[in-house]
């Protein structure tokens, strides 16, 4: 029996995912940016694969989208943890104690801003604000909201989440 | 004047043409406003805000003056107290994060660049990190500003990483100040787009997708990029630290492109820096990884510096005199037509005029050619049928071009430059068609890329032109008045039939239908070609289909038209020209032509050999013959050796004399009885005619060392040591007077008249202009002849040991496949599998399917790769390899002149096997 090579190594069928969320149609995806947002909504993350088969799709160069992804903040170019973590730092929040939330979770995390834990556990996230003015302050624990924290409420209910995991 | 528009700057009244920014305005009359982010021809910008200006009658507030455009009435301030002090606020924030011990050091002036400098300026910050060396844009601003650099904000060195792995680039992020001007003539004039803008607001810099290498990011190293960098960001890595002294602007001797480069020369005498010139016409301020990189081969200490003369078998050293008169003497023996003269493709028409004319009127032969002359059939059809001998149209007409049929050619490598108005044109929306079997980087600008089956490209365009006729697309008026043999065309069409031509070419009738519907409709068209693909006999055949498909649709004698010949050296247009051929004489007159010859003998006081020569494609069989036994090469050429001579270095050995002339030393020179040291073309001076007639004159940047000639002088010391007359010529200016003289198109062209945008043939006499467009009056006495079409013979049935086709092909990036960057010494480079397209029933044929590794083997070499089953010609299989690749080849080259040795790609004989041991690649399973 011969086996047949695939042309590209494809290490978890990335190149696959990348295709199927630019086309399966969940988002009209027109633009460069409409598309990099599909494969950011499907993977969560814009894995080089995404760059290099969006340039295919718009016959431009890998470069051009990666000017248009790297412009936009709310693109990640790594795996997010497997918890996202969103502290609100909205002057509500600010004035509610969101210093205190913010510096007791990355400690706890043992980060100094935002970012992925060492071991993939959680992404934080600074958000200017989250809707939830009349609880400040407040959290999004994987898009959960969690009000009227205080600094240590707000670490336990993060290691909840963690520990539960 | 009408049509001008009028403004006032600084109250001066000036005009402009609509359409012009206000700095631009300013600009050309004179004016100087700083600015950093705008570029002479390139789009405005406006982010750098230096180029603020007051309009009255404009927008309000202080606008970027290259964002607006020139309106009547306009009364423009560029400068004011306001303004000025914006302006120092501006650079103020600018340099709280560009290193400034350069402004502040008092002993700039003083110091050398590799001097060590630790009092004035902090250790990490001092002016000698930066490349620039006073060509600094940003310094310059400063110093316009009066600015004495007590800067009230803090600095904050942003401590970036250097770039500094690729070929040939480095990249100082630090330095940068954001002016996009590099990403912008990548995008804007290059249409590479290897660059871009990452990130937003303060925290943009420049890059390549998530910081790869230029290997993989699109980049053709053409250093635009380099050279527009206002700062010492952006540096060629050569010579990086040196400074000039002097700027001479010759031209590139790699190509017939002809690009105006301004070389800088250190004090050492070193040729340091090479900087495409904006006031040339021909390449209007581009070059590529040739001219930018590859003309510090003049700088080698293998330079040959004294003659040779070969003495018991060995090669010495001897004195000019001792060789030539050795060269003279011998030489006396030959005059019975065993002699052959082969002149450089780097050759001025100054020299190769001499060449030919030592040839003819002193070695009675008219064997003589250059090495780069291996497809006279580029433009002999265009005599025959035109009139002229040359391409049509200037290069950068192409601009304006809405369609393009490129066939057989990979310009964006061989002729660089000329490929830059295209992708041009097609990012406007011009559409492209590419006739070839390889991919080569203008087939991912093509809206059709063809592969018709080798050989059957006139087979091809005739079909076009059948369709086009068929469906009445032609220009009949065009066709009428200016175009004889149309009834013979119709009939010879009949053999063109599309299910004819489909069977022949391989390519399906929509195909072509579309083909010929896209050409005919895109108007104005231009066809290029290049014929690297296109076997000996069966060019003349297809450049004859094109002339005709050209003028049947009317695309000639009118801006952005016109057929275009891509030849490969730099002067071959003007070696034809002064008749360094072995079937032309001065003036492309035929040796046959009796009142040619008799008004050259008048002129030379000698009487002139009336058959054709030896060509240098037939040289190799004459010398084996034993018709040729005393040969003169002029040299620099790669063709010896490259393969497309075949056997040429070999039969030298059969020679009874061979007498070279070169720059280094080599395999011809290993092999010749004298060898006589050449002056490079940064020491000469003299003219090429470029591929679009254009004469330019070449000044030297370096004087001539000591024991180098240049080739003019050391074929007039040879002639006149003969004994013969009318070699007494001093200068190449007396050289040119005397080919204005003879050749009737040259007539009018002088030294004097020669200016920066040099002049395009027929230029008939003192008191006339130069002729861009060829026909653009008609075809004066006579008629455009449509040429005969006739089906050629049915291509050689491959088969023996090689019984298919490889097409070789090289694009800048690729989408598919495995590829890595790998970093090996400091120093970048790709590894990647090949991929080996097949027909599906070829694959079939040997056992393999998709995925399976197979060996190509051709004469040349090997190649292993894995199958894709995408090819659509039977017995072609094509592979493509990344010019990433070829380029840190050439850069790791250690040969003197390594841009002699870009590997050509011509289509080889070829056979696949099936490698049995199933080498996997990423995580493909093992053979079971």
């Amino acid at each position: 029996m011969v086996e047949t090579a695939q042309l590209s190594s494809d290490a978890g069928g990335i190149n696959d995912r990348v295709r199927e969320a630019i086309s399966s149609g969940k988002r009209p995806t027109r633009t460069i940016l409409s598309s990099l947002l599909a494969v950011h909504d499907e993977l969560g993350y814009l894995p080089d694969e995404a760059i290099r088969e969006t340039a295919a799709i718009f016959d431009t160069t890998i470069n051009e989208v990666w000017g248009v992804a790297s412009f936009y903040t709310n693109f990640r170019f790594t795996p997010p943890g497997r918890h996202v973590v969103e502290v609100c730092w909205g002057p509500t929040c600010h004035l509610a104690g969101a210093p205190a939330l913010i510096d007791s979770i990355q400690h706890m995390l043992r980060l100094s801003g935002e970012g992925d834990t060492e071991d993939g556990g959680v992404s934080l996230k600074y958000n200017t604000c989250l809707g939830a003015c009349a609880q400040p302050p407040v959290l999004s624990i994987d898009h959960h909201l969690v009000g009227r924290l205080t600094a240590d409420s707000a670490a336990r209910a993060v290691s909840r989440v963690l520990d539960g995991a | 004047m009408s049509d001008r528009i009028s403004l006032t700057i600084d109250g001066k009244q000036i005009t402009a043409a609509p359409g012009t920014n206000v700095l631009q305005a300013a600009l050309d009359v004179g004016k100087y406003v700083p600015y950093l982010c705008y570029y002479p021809g390139m789009k405005p910008f406006g982010a750098c805000r230096m180029c603020i200006v007051e309009i009255e009658g404009g927008p309000p507030g202080t606008p970027a003056s290259c964002t607006v455009p020139v309106s009547n009435g306009m009364v423009v301030t560029t400068d004011s107290p306001k303004l000025h002090a914006a302006r120092r606020g501006i650079m103020d924030l600018l340099l709280a994060e560009h290193p400034h011990g350069c402004l502040t050091c008092h002993r700039i002036e003083l110091c050398g660049p590799a001097d060590i400098c630790l009092r004035h300026v902090s250790v990490n910050d001092r002016c000698v990190t930066c490349p620039k060396n006073e060509r600094c844009e940003l310094k310059d601003t400063v110093r316009h500003l009066g600015m004495d650099m007590d800067t009230s904000l803090t600095y904050n060195n942003r401590h970036l990483p250097l770039a500094v792995s690729d070929p040939f680039w480095e990249m100082d992020m630090n330095l940068c100040i954001v002016c996009a001007r590099c990403v912008r003539v990548c995008d804007e004039v290059r249409g590479d787009y290897a660059l871009t803008l990452h990130q937003r607001s303060s925290r943009s810099l420049i890059g390549t997708s998530h910081g790869t290498s230029l290997l993989e990011s699109g980049c053709e190293f053409c250093g635009a990029c380099i050279d527009v960098c206002p700062t010492g960001a952006l540096v060629e890595r050569s010579y990086k630290w040196d400074k000039a002294v002097s700027v001479t602007t010759t031209v590139c001797p790699h190509c017939p492109v002809g690009c105006r480069m301004k070389l800088e020369v250190d004090k050492r005498g070193r040729l340091i820096r090479s900087i495409g010139d904006l006031g040339g016409q021909a390449n209007r301020g581009q070059a590529c990884y040739k001219g930018k990189f590859g003309l510090d081969f003049v700088n080698r200490k293998e330079r040959l510096s004294r003659p040779l003369v070969r003495r018991n078998g060995r090669l010495e050293g001897a004195s000019w005199d001792e060789a030539l008169d050795e060269v003279s003497s011998r030489f006396a023996d030959y005059r019975d037509g065993s002699f052959a003269l082969i002149a450089s493709p780097r050759g001025t028409n100054e020299d190769n005029y001499v060449a030919q004319k030592f040839a003819r009127a002193v070695m009675m032969t008219n064997s003589v050619d250059t090495s780069s002359n291996l497809r006279p059939e580029l433009v002999s059809p265009l005599r025959r049928l035109l009139g002229h001998g040359a391409g049509t149209n200037p290069l950068w007409d192409l601009e304006g071009s809405k369609g393009f049929l490129v066939v057989s050619s990979n310009m964006t490598e061989e002729q660089n430059v000329a490929a830059v108005p295209i992708k041009k044109a097609v990012n406007a929306g011009a559409r492209l068609i590419v006739v070839d079997q390889r991919e080569t980087e203008l087939t991912r600008h093509a809206a059709m890329w063809i592969k018709p089956r080798p050989g059957s490209e006139s087979v091809l365009v005739g079909g076009m032109i059948r369709t086009i006729m068929d469906e009445s697309l032609d220009d009949h008026d065009f066709l009428a008045d200016n175009c004889e043999g149309l009834d013979e065309l119709k009939y010879a069409l009949w053999k063109f039939d599309p299910i004819q031509v489909e069977a022949l070419t391989g390519v399906p009738q929509d195909d072509l239908r579309a083909a010929a519907r896209l050409f005919a409709e895109m108007k104005p068209a231009a066809v290029l070609y290049g014929l690297e693909t296109v076997a000996a006999g069966l060019r003349e055949g297809l450049v004859t289909a094109l002339v005709n498909l050209v003028l049947v649709t009317g695309n000639l004698g009118k801006p952005s038209s016109g057929l275009y010949p891509l030849f490969l050296g730099a002067n071959d247009q003007g070696s034809l020209d002064v008749g360094c051929a072995p079937t032309l004489l001065p003036g492309q007159a035929s040796v046959a032509d009796r009142s040619a010859r008799e008004r050259l003998e008048r002129a030379w006081g000698a009487s002139l050999p009336d058959t054709p020569g030896h060509s240098i494609t037939h040289i190799t069989r004459a010398i084996n013959a034993g018709d040729v036994k005393a040969l003169h090469v002029i040299g620099d050429s790669p063709n010896f050796t490259n393969g497309e001579l075949d056997g040429f270095v070999e039969a030298l050995e059969r020679l009874e004399y061979l007498v070279v002339q070169d720059t280094f030393a080599n395999r011809v020179t290993a092999a010749a009885d004298v060898v006589l040291p050449s002056a490079a073309f940064a020491e000469k001076v003299g003219t090429y005619t470029n591929l679009e007639r254009r004469v330019q004159l070449l000044r030297p940047a370096l004087s001539p060392r000591d024991g180098q000639r240049p080739d003019w002088q050391t074929v007039s010391m040879i002639a006149a040591r003969m004994g013969a007359e009318g070699f007494a010529c001093q200068t190449p200016e007396e050289i040119f007077d005397e080919i204005n003289n003879l050749v009737d198109d040259y007539g009018g062209i002088t030294y004097e008249r020669i200016g920066p945008g040099g002049l395009q043939w027929p230029c008939l006499a003192a008191d006339m202009v130069d002729t861009p467009v060829l026909f653009e009056t008609g075809f004066e006495a006579r008629k455009a002849r449509l040429g005969s079409l006739s089906l050629p013979p049915p291509p050689e049935t491959v088969n023996g040991e090689y019984p298919m086709h490889l097409a070789r092909g090289r694009v800048l990036h690729v989408t598919e496949g495995d590829l890595q960057i790998e970093t090996v010494k400091g120093r970048n480079r790709i590894r990647r599998g090949e991929i080996v397209e097949m027909h599906p029933d070829d694959a079939a044929g040997i056992g393999v399917t998709q995925g399976d590794r197979v060996e190509v083997s051709s004469p040349r070499g090997k190649m292993q790769g894995m199958v894709s089953l995408t090819g659509t010609q039977r017995s072609l299989v094509s592979s493509t390899s990344l010019f990433g690749e070829m380029i840190t080849s050439l850069e790791h080259d250690t040969s003197p002149d390594p841009m002699l040795r870009t590997p050509t790609l011509p289509l080889l004989p070829a056979k696949v096997t099936k490698v049995l041991e199933h080498v996997t690649a990423g995580t493909a399973g093992e053979d079971a």
